[in-house]
């Protein structure tokens, strides 16, 4: 009996352990085994791309058969954000992973590799690099370029009898918007616009950063470093968070992103939606005619002047703390898709991106929107994206005030003092 | 002790490895974070009590305490209320309380992040289509102010966690004895006064495990907070676990927020364990 009972006990223990130590396995980013077969771990965040990019890692490693990608996807800004620090937290660290500009080099500074030696960093765009700049170092590689403004619907447009091309300033749109409101039933409109306020990113980053920009001189290193900000063309923002709230399907204060584009601005029931050319897929899964030939972008206007916001929205990192085969690797593998025939020909095609780099064929890219926005960057009638230098968290901050802003529990005085404040608070940390 | 010998301990060992290692020393590990600067990344530096200083004047996280504890009195009143009632319901002699167990049981196997997107769904858009067909202007605009934000969530928690309630009094109210119930129809006492003098004292014990549920639930609610509203408008539907998951993943203020989440655990136990205590004390032994 008592025997009996020992083997039982000397099992569990030996099972129990077992599973303790398989659970304290852990690698770094990929590895490379006995037939020398380099694997790299890419945690990426883009999910509109997820499928055509895994195609795209198959075609590499078809190639390559000496390389092995394992692509995972965790979707949007922050749950990426959270997804990869557990990550990071874990031990489980990818090789290649997504940084968003300076605040994030500051975070992952002890895990980023210097990319200046690779052929992509050379061909990249001017300005393009801005965020990812240190000490002479390149620190990240951009995915691509994208933009924002007013997208509209040009039938209604044509129908209420407006031309997108004269509205360059603040006056122009808002004689073009309460004409249209006047013809809303004509026009077969529940209003407007569609204006998502429980989107903090759409308030906090996008608009913001149109008006905060020239402050920092469009260039995102300065706004990461400015111990304040001061507002200064604020009236002219609140111009543009009244128009669009005004006239938008309320209440705006629920509007969510989806509703603003899949159901809103997708059956035509509103003109213009505040947004940029990654609505392209969603409105093309909607209404693919409408996609093609019915929408165009023009700037949001401040005051009497109207850029283009152009930035680069992400940066590819390489983890220092891999495998030097892996870095290796993971370099080639990042020049191969940026600079190589096959590379560009998805990144313009099948990614649908507006590249940031040099020697691509723009007749190729793929949206009007797209399209229209890089024009605008051609013709240097473009204003930077600073909004990825705000200090961290100040842009959630800023999209919570507004919300506090057109319920009306905050004046606009208020909420620009609030801000500042809140600016100087967390970059003091 | 004479049934202490190894073959105890080494029966008792998964468990024990089990708790200590996603338990204990995680908790033990979070104590030590919150005395930190760590922000998930690289080394944490030790700066004392900062983060606890910081917390007591940080209004955002005072509000969002605050939130919680009226959301939380609101929802323990209505779910056990709701649960008690449907308990009561399908214990009559009524024909179909089988299939009314199942049907108030239900919601309570959808995950809380699918439930928030269907109430949503149900207080945007049926709600609004409601108010425009009616002309009632309280179905319009629901989850865009703060309060209709609480009460939505209120009602998505009650709907969801009222079956599972339901359940437990079920059980204690089948535990009451017939005979009890008849001698007291032959004395004479109405329907409610037999519910107020022989059912109500006799499922107290319920009531302490009900309460202790819904408390320490409705205390740590995140993922219907999360899909229903998000904290909108200006996160001021935003309850502690969301605040704390802010803090630690959108901030990377990692120490800060396990400060945050000792002091919430802190509270959470007291509160739960005082009321475990006084329920104890009511209750009747048969």
């Amino acid at each position: 009996m008592k025997r009996k009972k020992w083997y039982g006990g000397i099992l569990t223990v030996l099972l129990v352990f077992s599973v303790i130590l398989a659970g304290c396995s852990s690698s770094t980013g990929g590895n490379s085994d006995s037939k020398d077969v380099v694997t790299l771990d890419i945690f990426q965040f883009k999910v509109e791309f997820k499928s055509q990019f895994e195609a795209l890692a198959k075609q590499y490693e078809k190639e390559n058969p000496d390389v092995k990608i394992k692509v995972s996807t965790v979707g949007g800004g922050n749950d990426y954000k959270s997804a990869i620090t557990a990550k990071f937290a874990s031990g489980e660290e990818p090789a290649v992973f997504n940084i968003g500009g300076p605040v994030d080099v500051e975070q992952y500074k002890d895990r980023l590799t210097d990319l200046k030696d690779t052929k992509a960093a050379a061909a990249a765009l001017d300005g393009t690099l801005d965020g990812v700049e240190e000490d002479g170092q390149v620190l990240g590689l951009p995915f691509n370029q994208e933009g924002y403004g007013l997208i509209y619907n040009k039938r209604i447009f044509k129908e209420a009898g407006i031309n997108p091309d004269e509205i360059t300033s603040y006056e122009a749109l808002e004689a073009a918007v309460k004409k249209m409101d006047s013809q809303k039933d004509k026009l077969k409109i529940d209003a407007v616009f569609a204006y998502p306020v429980k989107e903090k990113w759409v308030t906090g980053n996008h608009l913001s950063n149109v008006f905060l920009a020239p402050e920092f001189d469009g260039n995102v290193l300065e706004a990461s470093k400015a111990p304040t900000v001061k507002f200064t063309d604020g009236d002219k923002f609140k111009q543009l968070v009244d128009i669009q709230n005004k006239y938008s399907v309320q209440p705006t204060a629920s509007l969510d992103y989806s509703q603003q584009v899949e159901e809103l601005f997708s059956l035509e029931k509103v003109a213009i939606i505040q947004q940029g050319n990654w609505v392209y897929n969603t409105v093309y899964d909607m209404d693919p005619e409408l996609a093609e030939k019915g929408i165009g972008i023009i700037p949001i206007p401040n005051g009497d002047s109207a850029g283009m916001p152009v930035g680069v929205p992400n940066y590819w990192a390489v983890n220092k703390k891999s495998d030097e085969k892996v870095q290796e690797a993971a370099k080639k593998f990042l020049d191969w898709m940026y600079t190589s025939e096959e590379g560009k020909k998805a990144v313009l095609e099948d990614f649908k991106f507006i590249p940031a780099y040099e020697g691509y064929d723009v007749e190729k890219i793929a949206d009007p929107i797209s399209k229209e926005i890089y024009k605008y960057s051609q013709e240097g009638n473009t204003i930077g994206w600073v909004f990825n230098g705000y200090p961290v968290g100040w842009n959630d901050d800023l999209g919570a005030s507004v919300q506090k802003y057109v319920t009306g529990k905050l004046t606009w005085e208020e909420l620009v003092q609030q801000n500042i404040e809140n600016w100087e608070k967390i970059h003091s940390k | 002790m004479r049934n202490r010998d190894a073959a105890y301990w080494l029966f008792l060992t998964p468990v024990l490895a089990a708790l200590i290692l996603v338990v204990i020393v995680p908790l033990i590990y979070g104590f030590y974070y919150s005395f930190t600067n760590w922000n998930g990344l690289g080394a944490p530096d030790f700066i004392g009590l900062k983060n606890y200083m910081d917390l007591f004047t940080d209004k955002g996280f005072l509000d969002t305490f605050w939130f919680t504890i009226k959301f939380s009195v609101a929802a323990i009143v209505v779910i056990n209320i709701i649960g008690l009632s449907l308990a009561l319901i399908v214990t009559s002699k009524i024909k179909s309380s089988n299939i009314l167990r199942t049907v108030f049981f239900m919601p309570n196997l959808i995950g809380g992040l699918i439930l928030g997107f269907i109430w949503q769904f149900i207080f945007i858009k049926v709600f609004g289509a409601i108010g425009d067909l009616t002309g009632i202007e309280a179905f319009n605009g629901w989850l865009s102010t703060t309060d209709t934000g609480f009460w939505g969530l209120i009602i998505l928690t009650s709907w969801q966690m009222a079956g599972y309630i339901m359940i437990i009094y079920i059980a204690y109210l089948q535990a009451v004895p017939e005979d009890l119930i008849e001698a007291a129809k032959i004395d004479g006492a109405n329907s409610f006064q037999r519910f107020r003098h022989i059912t109500f004292p006799l499922v107290a014990p319920a009531f302490t495990v009900s309460l202790f549920l819904t408390l320490s639930h409705s205390f740590k609610i995140y993922d219907q907070n999360l899909s229903l509203t998000n904290g909108a408008p200006y996160n001021s539907t935003e309850m502690v676990a969301m605040n704390i998951v802010k803090s630690a993943f959108t901030e990377n203020d990692m120490a800060y927020a396990q400060a945050k989440a000792v002091i919430f655990f802190v509270i959470v136990a007291v509160v739960s364990l005082t009321q475990v205590y006084f329920n104890k004390k009511r209750e009747v032994e048969l």
